[in-house]
């Protein structure tokens, strides 16, 4: 869950009464445009993204506009922009016109969970405006203070100070970016940075901490974040359709975020335990289709549902139903085999039964039962198992439901077909 | 701000050496004690530490108490009035929902001045509330383990606390040993002391740290600790990506770090495991570098790549920790702790490969589990066949489901456009053992129910001739014979059928037709040996030989009838046909596809089968030997069911193709699903009767209840078809309907019926009339197109071709269509239904026989709804045996909210 760019982040930062640059969405009339320039001279144009997409002036996905006309082009140039980050590529819907701000100082300013300190951490230089890696560790502040007194005016002042900041921007950020403590820490965010923060200077000469642009994260854990009221679309780019779904179902007891390894997978793995799932996740590799954690003890109707949407969306693709996590220290397995078994079979019963081995690995309360359970599930619906207890490594049986896989993939999910009456 | 702990921390850590982690001294105050998941958890640990619990808190719930194996935990509102209570303790544990953690910790700390460390078990915290709780355990010198994790143990003193570290048998894995484990991961944290034990190695203190953006107690803390405690002589990390956590620690003694998690780096997003964004300079790889650049190593350990040093050892794997840590210590000179304990291998507890032959690497053999897991699962192998969940009934099936869109209807897998070329006898079966019989059952079920047709001697045949003469249509008939096939005619070999699945259901008996199999094992008392054989008034009864010889005679094997004949002593036809039913099922059972409840009640069905099929030929043809002139030993030992049938219609064998057609009709007419009125009809009789009481369930009552939801439009219209080809072919001379040379110019045919329809048509319009519909054409689903088919009459008609089969009725159904078409008579070219294939296929069977004289239009018409009764009698009892399985009491009624009422 994250946000970067100014349209939502002024929003974000009115909160607290920090300045920002004036900003103009992707629904603003020529008018409006032409206004914009009027009273600032210069305007920034730059792709409205959804979710985190970082590092868009190197992409070139930043236009300029000094007039109508270019403003336009500009817009017309960046507003289906595509955005590549490593594995991910982001598409642009819109774009955002924001006044340019003249300025002597850029400073860069960020508030995260630093590990090494176990503390909320400010990092804070007044050579902003730039990649915080490409700095010499002298010129920045690392600061780590005490969450319970939070992130007062003294803790900027003595970084300030100790990078040799310029004199004159000491005393306004002083004043205002302990708003952004109060932003963070009190609307669930984990990280929140602000780079540039253009000091603009007023008539009196006085300077004003202005924010260019905007990247936060948010807790998911953390219903504060509600606050906000922010609208559930600018989240939706983080995840798929799958994993929006079954994630809504995402509470304390059980499961924590599923994730889509590969929507081309053949391997379904329901997995019990954050352990588990990054093992088996790293060992099945691509044939994974989705990393999921089902663990802490989730309910009977709980397992039900999540499994009854990871059936919907992927069992038709899937070879192996692979069940697996270490010896359960309190998950009742009874209970997370019969929400899926009984998943499985209303599935079958209302979308046809599909080609399937089912390879399980797991150790717990109840174990026999649950194993028991599921295994007259399976006899019923005629699809092959085999089941193994916690006496077996996990990663020799994660190798083992690879091994089935390969061998659906060489005509064993057309016998299985054929075994179960199944067109294929 | 911090309090200072012990050594120069830069914050405080109160805990110097691993053994304070977990004491026998320490008590524990749980929060929120009676939640789900520490009532579950608390007990145990209380129970393995020797009653560490003094009390726990619950609002509202003061004065309740958590039972545990070793004595009754108080419960208090606050941990206030714990303490007012006179309790003292040094260890609070914080099972809270996550938005109440943050207030529990500030309540432990501010309320109890003894308090030294909590552990909080609950997972999903703000990291918000994480950061205050850091802040005030720092400044109030307080040491906290988790959140989102499993708690800590000590293997030497055996106290647990927060937790279910080893489960709801930690003396299973916390097995006293030297090494210690801290573990990000709070259910490997138990695996990772299962693991170590195959190599010897035992536990000192394990600590599931948890993993998220704060570790409260992290690996620095712990290699401090773990460099003090002299227990300990090596360590054993798991850790996932995120946090600087393990970066430049230098560890005083041996290392194995498992750092598990490359996969994160490939999402863009953050990760919630292991805290920190991804791609920060903390990712699984930059672990591995810190490991190995800590242990002086210059790869991954792996069994082919043992990269070791003393200092220690980074695997990837969790099944490379045993080896990995026995390599290090080899090098230090130390060895295991103890011998060997199990194996990681593979070792399936329970398989099923559902027949199909796997190969060799896939199809590993099952094994035993450990104890106490194989008596458990023993328990299970004994508990034959499959358990089916009930629910209720009303309007569904889990036999037979019609596809909207083919108009097709499949039971238990099986379409019936593929059952209707099955042999009738793998039909018979299906609906009962859910799978296609093979030639041996299907040899079987022949000589079993010819067994039950002849009903000479029989009260049946003398209510079903009564009924015949009253004028009842063959529905009535055969629901009298049925009613009187009620439960005290099965008494015994229903029971007989029990008395056989019982032995054998321990025996291991896979396949009912082994006749390898050892009977000695298979023993029985004499109470039990008297109901299998034969009493002294069934001293006259033939058919038991008949029975036994034509199984013989037809290669027939069954390994519950080479019991029954070792018995010494003439065996009853009740037994015979037990073993039979059995015989069939015991595959299906065995696999489960199949209840036992199924098993047990098949013996009924044959016999119904057998008796109303024998009930639509009239009683002069029951004679003592012969049925309709066909002798007992021809009919047991040659005859198909499909021969049967035709003889109960026809009066005669059929000819090869003849009892093709038969086979195909009956097959054609198994199952409309459960909406079809006749499904309704036995689903609503085995719903009155309770099938959750299913012993009191009247099968044939059920049978009866078929039939009585059959009838003149649901069944009995099957001669429609046939009156209409009749008036079309009447004086044709046609002799051979199979003969494609007959001479005749279907087309001209066609055409004189098309254009006098179309004029029957403009003339019923004038009049204001409703046209009559022509049975065989056209189709609700089918249509709309400019020619159009209906899927299930071109599926057999393809078949027939593919065959070299001619049926001139049907071709002049195709003519007539497109005739009708062309003259105008239909918009478009109507689709042949499947009924115009029935009406051709029979009429074809009986045409000789009609044109002779021998049958007359009443007779072709009792033939066309007794058609339907043998095919729907198959759909019939699957929907019973199925609504018996799985339904509810009354649950085919429909709430009155849903009834309407009409003036």
């Amino acid at each position: 869950m994250q946000v970067t760019g100014m349209l939502t982040g002024a929003r974000l930062l009115a909160h607290v009464g920090f300045p920002t640059s004036e900003i103009l969405g992707p629904d603003a009339t020529e008018d409006q445009i032409q206004g914009l320039i009027d009273r600032h001279g210069l305007i920034f144009i730059k792709p409205l993204f959804r979710g985190g997409v970082g590092k868009k002036g190197k992409a070139g996905l930043i236009g300029r506009a000094r007039d109508l006309g270019t403003a336009l082009a500009e817009k017309e140039r960046l507003y289906f922009a595509e955005h590549r980050h490593g594995n991910a590529v982001a598409k642009a819907n819109g774009v955002t016109f924001e006044a340019g701000v003249p300025a002597e100082h850029e400073v860069y300013f960020a508030i995260t969970d630093d590990t090494r300190f176990r503390a909320p951490t400010m990092t804070l230089t007044h050579r902003g405006g730039v990649d915080i890696e490409e700095l010499d560790k002298s010129e920045i502040a690392s600061v780590p203070f005490d969450a319970l007194t939070g992130m007062k005016a003294f803790v900027v002042a003595n970084a300030l100070t100790e990078i040799g900041a310029p004199r004159e921007i000491i005393s306004p950020l002083t004043q205002h970016l302990p708003k952004l403590w109060e932003l963070m820490h009190h609307y669930g965010m984990t990280t929140l940075e602000l780079n540039p923060i253009r000091m603009m200077p007023g008539r009196d000469g006085r300077l004003t901490p202005i924010a260019c642009d905007l990247k936060c994260g948010f807790d998911r854990d953390d219903p504060r974040v509600g606050r906000l009221g922010l609208p559930d679309y600018l989240f939706a780019a983080d995840i798929s359709e799958f994993e929006q779904e079954v994630n809504q179902l995402r509470t304390h007891q059980g499961q924590s975020d599923v994730f889509v390894i590969n929507e081309k997978g053949t391997i379904l793995a329901p997995t019990f335990g954050g352990g588990a799932n990054s093992l088996v996740t790293e060992v099945l590799g691509d044939v994974a289709i989705i990393s999921s954690d089902f663990g802490g003890n989730p309910p009977y109707e709980k397992m039900k549902a999540v499994a009854s949407i990871c059936y919907r969306h992927f069992l038709k693709q899937t070879n192996v139903l692979f069940i697996i996590g270490g010896k359960s220290n309190n998950t009742d397995i009874l209970e997370t085999f019969r929400g899926m078994g009984d998943a499985l079979r209303e599935h079958f019963a209302r979308h046809g039964p599909v080609p399937l081995y089912v390879v399980v690995g797991r150790g717990g309360p109840n174990l026999v039962r649950g194993m028991g359970n599921l295994a007259d599930t399976l006899d019923s619906l005629g699809v092959p198992y085999r089941f193994f207890g916690f006496d077996s490594a996990i990663s020799e049986v994660v190798n083992h439901a690879k091994q089935v896989d390969q061998w659906m993939r060489g005509g064993g999910r057309a016998e299985i077909a054929r075994a179960m009456n199944i067109s294929v | 701000m911090y309090r200072q702990g012990v050594a120069d921390f830069p914050y405080f850590l109160g805990i110097d050496r691993l053994d304070q982690i977990a004491t026998p001294d320490d008590r524990v105050c749980v929060l929120n004690i009676l939640g789900g998941e520490s009532r579950t958890v608390t007990p145990v640990s209380h129970a393995f530490s020797g009653g560490n619990v003094v009390f726990g808190t619950s609002p509202g719930r003061s004065g309740q108490v958590l039972k545990t194996p070793t004595g009754d935990i108080p419960v208090f509102n606050t941990v206030l009035e714990g303490l007012k209570a006179g309790y003292r303790f040094n260890t609070g544990v914080v099972y809270l929902p996550p938005s109440g953690v943050r207030d529990g910790v500030a309540e432990l700390i501010r309320v109890n001045p003894d308090l030294r460390k909590i552990v909080i078990i609950t997972e999903k915290i703000a990291v918000h509330d994480a950061r205050e709780i850091r802040a005030m355990a720092q400044t109030s010198g307080i040491d906290i383990v988790g959140g989102n994790c499993l708690g800590v143990a000590d293997s030497w003193s055996r106290v647990r606390i927060g937790g279910a570290l080893g489960g709801d048998h930690p003396e299973e894995s916390l097995i006293k040993g030297s090494v210690a484990v801290f573990s990000n991961s709070g259910g490997f944290t138990t695996t990772i002391a299962q693991y170590m034990a195959t190599a010897g190695w035992g536990t000192t203190t394990l600590i599931s740290s948890g993993k998220d953006v704060y570790i409260q107690y992290g690996a620095r803390d712990f290699a401090h600790a773990f460099g003090n405690d002299p227990r300990s002589r090596a360590a054993v990390l798991y850790v996932e990506p995120g946090g600087y956590y393990e970066r430049g620690i230098e560890w005083s003694k041996p290392v194995v770090a498992c750092v598990v998690g490359r996969w994160k780096s490939r999402l863009t997003r953050a990760v919630g495991h292991a805290g920190a964004m991804a791609g920060s300079g903390d990712s699984a790889e930059d672990k591995e570098r810190w490991f190995m650049e800590a242990f002086g190593v210059s790869g991954i350990f792996t069994p082919a790549t043992p990269h070791v040093s003393v200092k220690g050892a980074l695997v990837t794997n969790i099944a490379d920790i045993p080896a990995a840590l026995t390599a290090v210590m080899a090098l230090n000179g130390d060895s295991p702790d103890f011998s060997p304990r199990g194996s990681l291998k593979l070792k399936p507890w329970i398989a099923n490969d559902q027949g199909l032959q796997l190969p060799s690497e896939i199809a590993l053999p099952v094994v035993t589990a450990p104890s106490p897991y194989d008596q458990q699962i023993a328990g299970l192998s004994q508990q034959i066949g499959a358990v089916i969940a009930r629910q209720g009934m009303k309007d569904k099936s889990g036999a037979s489901v019609m596809d909207a869109q083919t108009q097709v209807t499949s039971v238990h897998g099986h379409t019936v456009l593929d059952l209707a070329l099955q042999p009738l006898e793998a039909m018979f079966a299906l609906p009962l053992v859910h799978e296609i019989a093979d030639a041996n059952d299907r040899a079987l079920l022949d000589v079993a129910v010819a067994a039950e047709v002849n009903l000479v001697g029989d009260p049946i045949l003398v209510a079903t001739d009564a009924a015949r003469a009253a004028g009842n249509a063959p529905n009535a008939i055969m629901a009298v014979a049925a009613g009187i096939t009620g439960p005290r005619r099965l008494e015994r070999a229903l029971a007989c059928a029990q008395a056989l699945i019982e032995p054998f259901a321990r025996s291991g008996l896979r396949d009912g037709r082994d006749e390898g199999f050892d009977l000695s094992k298979i023993q029985v008392d004499d109470e039990t040996r008297r109901l299998f054989l034969a009493t002294a008034d069934e001293a006259d009864d033939p058919r038991p030989e008949a029975m036994l010889d034509a199984i013989a005679a037809r290669g027939g094997r069954s390994v519950f009838l080479n019991f029954l004949q070792g018995l010494g002593a003439r065996v009853s036809r009740d037994a015979i046909l037990a073993a039979i039913t059995t015989t069939i099922a015991w595959g299906p059972l065995v696999r489960k596809r199949i209840s036992r409840l199924t098993a047990e009640t098949l013996p009924w069905y044959l016999r119904l089968y057998g008796v109303m099929v024998g009930a639509t030929i009239p009683g002069q043809h029951h004679q003592s030997g012969s049925l309709w002139g066909i002798p007992r030993a021809e009919r047991f030992q040659d005859w198909t069911m499909a021969d049967l049938c035709c003889l109960a219609m026809t009066g005669k064998r059929p000819a090869p193709n003849e009892a093709l057609y038969i086979q195909i009709l009956i097959g054609l007419l198994i199952s409309n699903g459960p909406g079809a009125i006749s499904a309704q009809g036995a689903k609503g009789a085995v719903a009155a009767d309770g099938p959750q009481t299913p012993e009191r369930v009247q099968i044939n009552k059920a049978m009866m209840g078929f039939l009585t939801h059959s009838g003149y439009s649901h069944g009995g219209n099957g001669f429609e078809g046939m009156a209409f080809l009749l008036d079309q072919f009447r004086d044709s001379g046609l002799t051979d309907p199979a003969n494609p040379n007959h001479g005749l110019d279907l087309r001209a045919m066609a055409r004189r019926f098309a254009v006098a329809y179309k004029a029957e048509k403009r003339h019923a319009k004038e009049l204001g009339q409703e046209v009559r519909a022509l049975p065989g054409v056209h189709h609700p689903v089918f249509k709309g197109k400019p020619e159009n088919f209906d899927p299930r009459e071109r599926f057999i008609a393809r078949f027939m071709e593919e065959r070299g089969e001619y049926n001139v009725f049907h071709d002049f159904y195709r003519h007539l269509v497109r005739e009708m078409f062309e003259v105008g008579a239909s918009p478009y070219v109507f689709c042949v239904n499947v009924d115009a294939i029935i009406a051709a296929l029979l009429l074809s069977v009986l045409w000789k026989d009609y044109q002779s004289g021998a049958l007359t239009s009443r007779d072709l018409e009792t033939a066309a709804f007794t058609v339907f009764l043998f095919g729907r009698m198959i759909g019939a009892a699957a929907e019973i045996d199925d609504h018996l399985n799985r339904g509810r009491n009354m649950d085919t009624r429909t709430p009155a909210s849903a009834c309407g009422h009409v003036l």
